[in-house]
């Protein structure tokens, strides 16, 4: 009896400590990870930045494509939402990188509640075909009216200015940038990891693998997916925050398809509700676009091409096909 | 702007959005299958009548004929690709599929036919004509024409016969279908590659009306959208009255109210339908 | 057993969901004219076997093994092939077209007919409660009335083997019994062959000329009716479908 408790605290002993490496291991990760670009400087920076922006886009949707099993097109309209906001409030009301994050985080999420409640009865398609076309409509609207900044956009968005109190920080170009880009997807990613562990996250997957079952649990399926979608909005709302600062200007070219697909691919190009799979998807992307690049038009084909390749021949992406030619071996 | 120019306008344009929306109202209501590629396909066959009539010289019926082969490629090599999704009905797959085949087409056309805009130039556009007060060309009376021609085939052969019976048999329960002798994966491929056709041949004949990019085609899937979603889902005679409906709408809300914001109420229009009557929606007849 | 070549026949045929075999059947066959039922409790395999035969299934099992109708081993056609070549089946709870009148399910079948489809006329003989509702949809009909012409549709199309999954399911006792005396007059009159599954042994019992007894998946007694009418493991059967 005292012998096998002895195990168990010796188990316990044991898992704490594992935890405390897995946390060091991690930490030294995130630190490498971090110190890598900025060391390096340049292009590489620069292309990390972008990175890191895209990836914390690409989770809000994943958030919504994984674990609620649903396919949003607005996506962008919140990554827009994101950057409006901030370059607005930035240029016109001269507030501070704080507030238009809020501003941002706000935009985004009301906009999801808007699509979201309008569709809550909706089944299978219509709500993407809702948010498709939301997602034309709002580039048309962001194309023609003024108050937007129609055609033009909006021009000369300040450098992000993070003060706290007397700490003193301002961001104005990529090095400046990458601090707080890091800080985002580290905060995505923490998130994202809260979100599956959740009681929230646990009622979307039980939403998407059987909705009937989940309904007879006593489940509300449209408040679930109203929830999710509002939670996942302010993430890629976030995203376009940091890229109005990055870009120094927004304009409606942000509600191109190419973010959408880029979104897209990212989440299942890797695998999906995988915690990395959305980073990793980005960097492939933007690695291929930055570094191998064969003209736009044909790295459009080329990102469409991955996606339907993927999703047609391979749906449990990279990651799926790794285990699926492993197992073969063995 | 007088207003029985802007019904004319909306009688024309309504026309022109049923042509543009049967393609997919046909295949959500035979193979429950949606394509938000629509538009970049209705953007390629823009262009291949455009290429077909101003760069090899065709003349324009035979440039549609081109448009409409490329538009039937297209649409039996998305199925192709497509066909083990859709016969497990994994709609979300699907979806985004036919997203990356828009990217894709808008990628090559950009890379075939260039960033400029064209503008195409058929014989039919350049023939005006007045009736009662208003203005028409004799291509909006083309659209017209065709338009009806191809509902009343289509309610035909929806309404009786062989081929109408199996696409309503496979809309029913394609497992069933299966067991009655049918080759669902040819009705899907068939059914396909009726979407790719009738988008190249709404394409051919509504494009002459504006200037053709790359970029356009989202607009077209607006309208789709709501003509199918007003319609009544793959209902054949609902599109028909839906997209007249909201041809008119867009004439008179373009005419006198704001002509950039027409996509707006467009969508407007659709979110109130989909508010106030979401269970009208369940409803889904095998093609009629 | 028939001596002649059989109508219908499986061999070695085996599936599995995942790892989880669920059939694995030796040899079954079924000659011409001859009224096989292949009985078993729910879950017993019944519609695993029904589904392998057809090559049809609404999910996605590992099916290997031969099925040959008429000596031509069709194990590697789709389903609409096997179809086309007279193996019909009529699923569980008489599929039919709920949306399509009985008109119109009936002239589907009638679009894809063989040689050896029944006439419209037969047919009606055969079940004259159906020309009462032409143009009833088949969500409009009774239980017994879409068995009726779910049969009704498969004779339309020409059957050379006759596949019947369940036909007793929800049907009044008195229904299964006509439906069942019905599919019996095909066999005697017509010389249909007719492989009939169900879970109501007491019913199949009746009008069938050899038995088949599965469980789990495998066979566990055959032979003709009258030698295993008294077979304890049938009478088995029979007491664990009065006790469900």
């Amino acid at each position: 009896m005292s012998g096998a408790l002895r195990s168990l605290d010796a188990r316990a002993e044991a898992s704490r400590r594992a935890a405390g490496w897995r946390a060091l291991a991690l930490a030294a990760a995130a630190a490498a990870l971090y110190l890598g670009p900025a060391l390096l400087g340049g292009r590489v920076l620069s292309a990390c930045v972008v990175l890191a922006i895209f990836a914390v886009m690409a989770y809000g949707l994943d958030l919504v494509l994984s674990d609620l099993g649903e396919v949003s097109l607005a996506h962008t309209v919140f990554f827009a939402a994101g950057a409006y906001a901030a370059s607005m409030l930035a240029t016109r009301a001269g507030w501070g990188g704080w507030a238009t994050l809020l501003g941002a985080l706000a935009a985004a999420a009301l906009i999801a509640a808007f699509l979201g409640l309008i569709t809550l009865r909706l089944r299978e398609f219509v709500f993407s075909l809702v948010t498709y076309a939301a997602a034309v409509v709002a580039a048309a609207i962001a194309h023609n009216w003024e108050f937007l900044g129609g055609s033009d956009g909006i021009v000369g968005v300040p450098p992000l200015d993070l003060s706290v109190g007397p700490l003193r920080f301002a961001a104005g170009n990529d090095a400046e940038l990458w601090p707080v880009a890091f800080a985002l997807l580290l905060a995505t990613l923490w998130l994202v990891a809260r979100f599956r562990r959740s009681r929230l996250g646990t009622l979307a997957v039980m939403s998407h693998l059987n909705p009937r079952l989940a309904t007879m649990s006593g489940v509300d399926v449209g408040r679930v997916r109203l929830a999710v979608l509002v939670l996942s909005a302010p993430v890629t709302g976030a995203a376009g925050w940091l890229y109005a600062y990055q870009r120094a200007y927004v304009g409606p070219d942000l509600f191109e398809t190419y973010f959408l697909v880029l979104m897209l691919t990212a989440v299942v190009i890797i695998g999906r509700r995988l915690l990395f799979g959305p980073l990793l998807g980005t960097a492939l992307i933007l690695g291929q676009e930055r570094f191998l690049s064969f003209g736009g038009d044909v790295d459009a084909i080329v990102l469409g091409g991955a996606l339907i390749v993927v999703l047609a021949f391979f749906p449990g992406g990279l990651v799926g096909l790794w285990r699926a030619v492993m197992a073969r071996a063995s | 702007m007088n207003l029985l120019q802007q019904i004319v306008n909306g009688v024309i344009l309504g026309h022109a959005y049923a042509l543009i929306a049967i393609g997919w109202t046909v295949l959500l209501g035979v193979a429950r299958l949606v394509n938000f590629g629509h538009g970049q396909m209705y953007m390629l066959g823009a262009f291949v009548t455009w290429w077909a009539f101003a760069r090899l010289g065709l003349p324009y019926p035979a440039a549609i004929l081109v448009a409409i082969g490329g538009g039937i490629a297209v649409g039996l090599a998305v199925q192709a690709v497509m066909m083990r999704l859709t016969l497990e009905q994994n709609l979300v797959s699907i979806m985004i599929i036919t997203l990356g085949f828009g990217h894709v087409l808008r990628g090559a056309a950009a890379l075939v036919f260039g960033a400029q805009p064209q503008v195409l130039e058929t014989p039919p556009s350049l023939i005006d004509l007045e009736i009662a007060g208003a203005w028409v060309t004799a291509q909006d009376l083309l659209i017209v024409a065709v338009a009806i021609v191809v509902f009343a085939l289509l309610r035909l052969v929806v309404e009786g016969g062989r081929v109408g019976r199996t696409a309503r048999m496979v809309a029913e329960d394609p497992k069933l279908a299966e067991l009655a002798g049918i080759d669902v994966r040819r009705v899907y491929l068939g059914v396909f590659a009726f979407e790719g056709a009738a988008v190249a041949l709404a394409a051919a004949l509504v494009a002459p009306r504006t200037p053709i990019l790359t970029a356009i085609g989202f607009e077209e899937v607006i309208v789709t959208f709501v003509v199918v979603v007003l319609g009544g889902i793959g209902s054949v005679t609902g599109s028909y009255l839906a997209g007249l409906g909201l041809g008119l709408f867009n004439a008179l809300f373009g005419g006198f109210v704001s002509p950039a914001y027409t996509t707006a109420a467009s969508f407007a229009v659709l979110t109130a339908v989909l508010v106030l009557r979401p269970g009208g929606l369940a409803t889904r007849g095998g093609g009629r | 057993m028939s001596a002649a070549a059989p109508v219908l026949e499986a061999e070695s045929l085996r599936v599995a969901y995942g790892g989880n075999q669920a059939l694995d059947l030796p040899r079954l066959a079924l000659g011409a004219g001859e009224l096989v039922g292949v009985v078993g409790a729910n879950g017993a395999g019944k519609s695993t076997l029904v589904n392998a035969l057809l090559g049809w299934s609404r999910g996605r099992p590992r099916v290997s093994g031969r099925v040959r109708l008429d000596g031509e081993d069709i194990s590697a056609l789709p389903t609409h092939e096997r179809v086309r070549r007279g193996l019909l089946l009529v699923p569980e709870g008489g599929a039919v077209f709920a949306r399509l009148t009985v008109t119109e399910n009936l002239a589907a079948s009638a679009d894809r007919a063989t040689g050896r489809a029944y006439t419209e006329d037969e047919v009606f003989a055969l079940f004259p409660r159906l020309r009462e509702r032409l143009h009833h949809t088949g969500g409009q009909l009774s239980g017994g009335e879409r068995q009726m012409l779910a049969i009704a549709r498969a004779l339309r199309l020409g059957p050379r083997a006759l596949v019947l999954d369940e036909p007793s399911i929800g049907l009044a006792p008195r229904l299964v019994v006509s439906v069942l005396e019905t599919v019996r007059r095909l066999v005697d009159e017509r010389g249909l062959s007719v492989l009939l599954v169900e879970q109501n042994v007491r019913a199949a019992i009746e009008v069938v000329d050899r038995l088949v007894l599965i469980e789990r998946g495998r066979v566990l007694a055959e032979g003709p009716v009258a030698a295993m009418r008294d077979d304890p493991r049938i009478i088995q059967a029979y007491l664990g479908e009065g006790a469900a």
